[in-house]
């Protein structure tokens, strides 16, 4: 684990909190696309879109060939599953400690035939 | 870690439960209720180790104990907000990760909770240490389902 690591991870979050940058990348998942083709339905500035694919870039996001002459944008899935996997993470911490307190209210609340003891004691 | 600049991630969970709203509320502010259910999957929460005092600047101390191995994961956390029934906000100490809860009584004895989770420090982005949890989760989901 590098710092360098984390730095990437927290420019992807960076870059996903933008709405417009969001929908880009949604845009890019189904497939490449020109600075144009993306501007289009955004009603942007290329300035306006450049700046957003730069961050994107900075972030490792989506990627811009040097060497074609309209140098299409490409998504990077790797940084994608990174960010998202955080969200995942405590998502499925948190969903897991709900069933257990969702089973202790059920036991607590004499609704199964086998209330905890523990819980019995305290109340 | 010297650092704890937030990145601007956050988690959105609602959950509804049969119970009333103080009940809820109640279970999540009291060690022995906390006990049976603050440890995800495949890992537990020992009451002597639980430590609430719910009033803004009191702790909220906990420590998961992973079941297959033991290891420990101690969490310390500062209430910033008590509103009985309402609403819990809290702070881990070492992460600065704000956790806010909210509690909203749907009548018929039935509770929806609201966790809002945010000011994600970059440390907690780390790959190594989403791979590490979810392993250990995974090898003891099949056993924990045995119990249920």
């Amino acid at each position: 684990m590098t710092v360098a690591v984390h730095e990437e991870l927290d420019a992807t979050f960076m870059a996903l909190a933008d709405p417009t940058r969001r929908a880009i990348v949604a845009r890019l998942a189904r497939g490449d696309a020109t600075v144009n083709e993306l501007a289009a339905p955004f009603n942007m500035t290329l300035p306006g879109i450049s700046k957003h694919l730069k961050v994107l870039e900075r972030s490792g996001l989506i990627s811009r060939s040097r060497h074609a002459q309209f140098r299409p944008c490409h998504l990077e899935p790797a940084a994608l599953d990174a960010a998202i996997g955080w969200i995942e993470t405590n998502r499925r911490v948190w969903t897991e400690r709900f069933d257990k307190l969702d089973a202790h209210l059920r036991d607590i609340q004499g609704t199964t035939t086998a209330p905890s003891k523990e819980a019995a004691d305290h109340d | 870690m010297t650092s704890h600049r937030a990145a601007p991630a956050e988690l959105n969970l609602t959950r509804i439960f049969e119970a009333p709203r103080e009940l809820v509320f109640r279970c999540m502010i009291t060690p022995e209720h906390l006990t049976h259910f603050w440890g995800p999957a495949g890992t537990s929460a020992p009451l002597e180790h639980i430590r609430v005092d719910p009033r803004p600047g009191g702790v909220f101390e906990t420590v998961m104990v992973n079941d297959a191995d033991g290891s420990t994961y101690p969490t310390r956390a500062v209430y910033a907000e008590v509103t009985a029934p309402e609403r819990l906000v809290w702070t881990e100490v070492h992460s600065g990760m704000t956790m806010a809860a909210t509690f909203v009584d749907l009548g018929d004895a039935r509770t929806e909770v609201r966790i809002r989770q945010t000011n994600v420090p970059e440390a907690m982005l780390s790959p190594d240490a989403q791979a590490g949890f979810r392993t250990s989760l995974d090898k003891f989901a099949a056993y924990l389902r045995s119990l249920s």
